[in-house]
């Protein structure tokens, strides 16, 4: 696991005792981590970080910002972490004090990592309304059941977007959930393998 | 032997045709009524009969196109699936994320559309489920005590 230079400098900065005296290094690692998974000013108000000079503390923090979305990329263990953060002139504790906390957070980082990204519309659920149509304006005595089918969509970037809408016959979507069946029993036997 | 009437009597005629024939199959009534309803413009017995035998060939056709009138949202066509396994992306390496990818093909008014949608595997399974259970409605003695009540 590789670091840029730029980010390399901030861990060294961290790695200072002078610089982050121990409860300043633990609340900015806490906050690189919650700025990431919860909101990006997450935890930078902490009291322990205003003695800190505010560009040391910019460096830091996007140095530790970076260091923990390349171990989540990579999938990283904790021994290349370590490698890394000794590189930079770490010491054990707080190499493990970060380590600790990459651990806790280790999921909630993959969830967020694998969720950025293009991919199609992704259904999310389905409503239906089943009528019994009995004439038009058009054409009377038409007495067939019809099916409205409603898809629920989500964009992965934008959150919702407009449903997908449609009208089927009884046949119809004895074809569609028979086609979708086939797609069920495909993915379980390819789990399988 | 249409040379010999002049345009408007022609005209007349079809429009007169047309409407006969399309509120008879819009109403969808029965061979007497509609034998009763044209006797009062007292033609013959055998262009009764013609007109009769015209209805009733052309009646369920007619009330095919009458039915494309009707409001309606786009109709399901038919749906093709493909299964896939998102292997990494550019923000997260190693995984394993299988997907079921499907093309919706949908109809309205002669136009064509598909659409490209995602699902995961447990997903699939609830779509499943709902849709069964949609199904299964019909059968209800509810739907088809209604359904006996219509007619």
């Amino acid at each position: 696991m590789e670091l840029s230079a730029y980010a390399q400098g901030g861990w060294r900065l961290l790695g200072d005792p002078r610089r982050f005296p121990r409860r300043p290094y633990a609340a900015l690692l806490r906050a690189a981590f919650r700025s990431l998974l919860d909101h990006p000013q997450a935890g930078l108000d902490d009291p322990d970080l205003k003695d800190i000079d505010p560009t040391v503390l910019k460096h830091c923090h996007a140095a530790a910002a970076t260091c923990i979305l390349e171990a989540g990329k990579q999938k990283a263990d904790i021994s290349a972490i370590s490698t890394c953060l000794e590189d930079c002139k770490l010491d054990k504790e707080r190499i493990e004090q970060f380590c600790t906390e990459y651990q806790k957070n280790k999921d909630a980082l993959e969830i967020l990592l694998g969720s950025i990204g293009r991919s199609p519309l992704h259904i999310t659920d389905v409503s239906w309304r089943l009528e019994y149509q009995i004439k038009s304006n058009q054409l009377h005595k038409t007495y067939q059941p019809s099916y409205l089918v409603t898809l629920n969509v989500e964009n992965g970037d934008s959150g919702s977007h407009p449903d997908v809408s449609f009208s089927c016959t009884m046949e119809q979507l004895q074809d569609l959930v028979g086609k979708l069946k086939d797609a069920a029993k495909s993915l379980e036997r390819a789990t399988q393998m | 032997l249409l040379r010999q009437l002049n345009k408007e009597a022609v005209q007349h005629g079809v429009e007169g045709l047309t409407y006969l024939l399309t509120e008879s199959s819009k109403l969808m009534i029965s061979e007497i009524d509609f034998q009763d309803s044209i006797h009062v413009l007292g033609f013959s017995d055998e262009l009764n009969k013609l007109l009769l035998q015209l209805y009733l060939d052309n009646r369920k056709e007619i009330r095919r196109i009458l039915s494309e009138l009707a409001p309606k949202l786009p109709s399901y066509h038919s749906l093709e699936w493909r299964l896939d396994v998102q292997l990494a992306s550019r923000s997260l390496r190693q995984q394993i994320e299988p997907a079921v990818t499907i093309k919706l093909h949908l109809n309205q008014n002669e136009d064509q559309s598909a659409r490209v949608l995602q699902t995961d595997p447990s997903t699939l399974l609830h779509l499943i489920r709902q849709l069964e259970q949609a199904l299964g409605e019909m059968k209800t003695n509810h739907c088809r005590r209604i359904v006996r009540n219509m007619k």
